[in-house]
């Protein structure tokens, strides 16, 4: 618990009064000036209150509450300005920066032990409180991921594969993300919405869930007819995450219709559902497009072996599994070294 | 004699200051101590003859709080005068006023160096 009160003033007999006044209830802290109060704050993370002079040298308490301003302590430590001052601006501005109170000299020590101690109660209170709602909202998203999750493996144990396969495509979806991102200024995210994005990656194939087992599971080619019931994974994929638009964050949620919709989509315009071309397709879809052909290649399935690393880069570089955006080919083969050794991992 | 009671005397509020002590007479006492050197640092009267008001401001401003806080009710009363004329441009009310306390302001020393 937080227990120690720093006491900031260039005048040691107003330190000691105020040291005296709060010794036997809290652990002392003392300062000459601001800075050496600011040194305290970032030395020690036990201080309950900060009681501030106004006036001192080096720096002096308005500096202290700038500073305090910048780091973001003013919002989870109480400070109290004890000053001889009577002047209405400068009191005001200490309002203004973030001060809590204003106690002029002389003080009554009975009156300001009350006050004091109150504000450090309900501050105690309230950076609990806000400690509890994080720690649930960390547990929430946790539980939201895996459904996530656990919606994938699903449809993954129905297409006979074992959920190794959207773990990969995570995976590749993350080092090409960061590539695409680092490489090209046009395409830069935040490593946050990369992160979104590898999480929303994982319900690309969410559609398949809908298209009979006898297509989805057949050793052989698909008939024309066939293929073109496979290829409704993409919509019927936005149809389901329609439904179920709560079991995530609603960045997530987009990123993931965008996806599941758009992962089969050609830079040339001949993928599918929409036949939209270039950068009309979104960058995340692009790239989870290159991980998942890229992922198939290399993945024994009913109809076909697993190729080699080299015949799966060389495929895909060939355009034989569709055109790609020139960019992000550059990233994949970049990123050639990362992704041989994460197929190596595993 | 005792030096409360000789502070008492000369006006000093010593049962205020004594209750903001937390009645920690020791405390007090020694408190009252440094007094007499922070009074001197500060030398407001020099920074008037030196006609540096900015300095004489702050310094009087120091003493306002010491002087309040160790309930020198004198002294205190003719700071907080001395910090409000020098901020409202009246300097020659000022240095007049601590003319008038000086005086107090140098028994309230011999007292409390007398005692130490």
């Amino acid at each position: 618990m937080n227990n120690a009160i720093l006491i900031v003033d260039d005048m040691e007999i107003n330190r000691a009064i105020l040291a005296e006044g709060f010794k036997d209830e809290y652990e002392i802290l003392e300062a000459e000036n601001g800075r050496q109060a600011i040194e305290l704050l970032d030395s020690n993370n036990n201080i309950a209150a900060v009681l501030l002079d106004l006036i001192m040298p080096e720096m002096d308490g308005m500096g202290v509450l700038k500073e305090m301003n910048d780091s973001g302590k003013i919002v989870h430590i109480p400070v109290f300005i004890i000053t001889a001052e009577n002047s209405e601006k400068m009191l005001m501005d200490a309002y203004n920066l973030g001060a809590v109170d204003v106690i002029t000299k002389p003080f009554m020590m009975n009156f300001l032990r009350c006050r004091i101690g109150n504000i450090i109660e309900l501050y105690r209170h309230r950076n609990d409180l806000e400690e509890i709602v994080n720690e649930q909202v960390e547990r929430l998203n946790k539980i939201n991921l895996s459904m996530v999750e656990t919606l994938a493996t699903l449809i993954e144990f129905r297409d006979c594969e074992s959920g190794e396969h959207v773990k990969r495509i995570c995976g590749l979806t993350d080092i090409l993300m960061t590539a695409v991102t680092e490489m090209y200024p046009e395409y830069y995210l935040p490593r946050s919405e990369i992160d979104k994005i590898v999480t929303a990656s994982i319900l690309h194939d969410v559609g398949k869930i809908a298209i009979p087992d006898g297509i989805l599971n057949k050793p052989g080619r698909l008939t024309k007819e066939e293929f073109e019931i496979m290829k409704q994974h993409t919509t019927r994929g936005c149809d389901i995450l329609t439904q179920i638009p709560n079991i995530m964050d609603v960045d997530i949620y987009n990123y993931s219709y965008d996806i599941a919709r758009h992962h089969h989509e050609r830079w040339d315009g001949r993928g599918y559902p929409d036949g939209i071309s270039g950068d009309n397709i979104s960058i995340w879809a692009q790239v989870v497009a290159v991980a998942d052909v890229y992922d198939a290649l290399v993945s024994p399935r009913v109809y076909k072996k697993a190729f080699d690393f080299e015949t799966a880069v060389k495929m895909i570089n060939d355009g034989e599994c569709g055109v790609f955006n020139p960019k992000v080919l550059e990233a994949f083969n970049r990123s050639a070294d990362k992704i041989r050794s994460k197929e190596i991992e595993e | 004699m005792d030096l409360i009671a000789e502070l008492e005397g000369l006006g000093v509020n010593t049962s205020e200051a004594l209750s903001r002590f937390m009645n920690n007479k020791a405390l007090y006492v020694r408190m009252l101590g440094k007094f007499p050197a922070a009074a001197r640092e500060a030398d407001v009267s020099s920074h008037f003859k030196a006609k540096d008001y900015d300095t004489a401001v702050a310094s009087a401003h120091t003493l306002k709080g010491v002087t309040g806080n160790l309930s020198l009710t004198p002294l205190y009363a003719a700071y907080t005068d001395i910090v409000a004329l020098l901020r409202g441009g009246q300097p020659e009310k000022a240095e007049a006023i601590l003319e008038e306390i000086l005086p107090t302001e140098e028994k309230i020393i011999a007292c409390i160096e007398k005692n130490s």
